[in-house]
């Protein structure tokens, strides 16, 4: 199992297209930075068939005052879930 | 766990250091180790000796010191991007006949390779881009 990391917003970069076709089907996905705009509910259509594996970074979140508009199919966790994630799995790829 | 740390973002331009820098104190909370930062790309800017933000903003640089000097971290610049962007250690700057070293003592000069190794030698590689 891979973890995703993305730090684009899907409003300004086609890259989560590559991200999702590049996953397999137990991988994570894990919204960082601007990243974190694409877990907002008007925004979340972009991540299909993701439930329980889509995560976006509090801190990041709240950093750009988004903390209440995280959609709840979203898991949101802090930077201790975040190394937690990266403990499960095997190795991380970095997308951006 | 054994961590290493892939940064190729500039300071004060993208997130990319304030995030690497977030992680590594957030491994090392849950008992990991972060052995190596590589910095590489516009990355090696975080290696600026004469890095001098004002007084009431995060000094990035002074923080991978100081994560150097508390655990023991090694932050490891690939020599070539830094020699393109005029970072250099006392060595490399009188072998080029200038005067004065621009990388911060904590860092070292190191060799792309040493990430190939870095990825072979750590558990865990998480890469922080702009």
């Amino acid at each position: 199992m891979l973890l995703h990391l993305l730090n684009r917003a899907p409003s300004s970069s086609s890259v989560h297209q590559d991200v999702l076709r590049a996953m397999g089907e137990e991988d994570g996905l894990m919204l960082i930075e601007d990243g974190v705009f694409g877990a907002v509910s008007a925004q979340v259509q972009h991540f299909p068939g993701l439930e329980g594996r889509l995560f976006a970074l509090r801190e990041d979140l709240e950093s750009r005052g988004l903390a209440g508009r995280c959609d709840a199919s979203v898991t949101i966790v802090d930077m201790d879930g975040f190394v937690a994630l990266t403990e499960e799995a095997q190795r991380t790829v970095s997308w951006f | 766990m054994r961590y290493a740390l892939l940064v190729l973002g500039g300071p004060y331009s993208h997130q990319a250091a304030h995030s690497a820098l977030r992680f590594a104190h957030a491994a090392i909370a849950r008992g990991h180790r972060v052995d190596t930062v590589f910095f590489y790309h516009d990355g090696v800017h975080n290696a600026a000796h004469f890095a001098a933000p004002p007084q009431d903003e995060p000094h990035l640089v002074d923080a991978w010191c100081d994560l150097q000097r508390t655990h023991g971290t090694a932050l490891q610049v690939c020599v070539a991007a830094a020699l393109r962007r005029g970072l250099l250690d006392a060595r490399e700057a009188e072998r080029h006949g200038k005067s004065g070293a621009s990388l911060e003592p904590s860092f070292e000069l190191t060799g792309l390779g040493q990430l190939l190794d870095i990825g072979q030698t750590h558990e865990r590689l998480i890469t922080f881009a702009p």
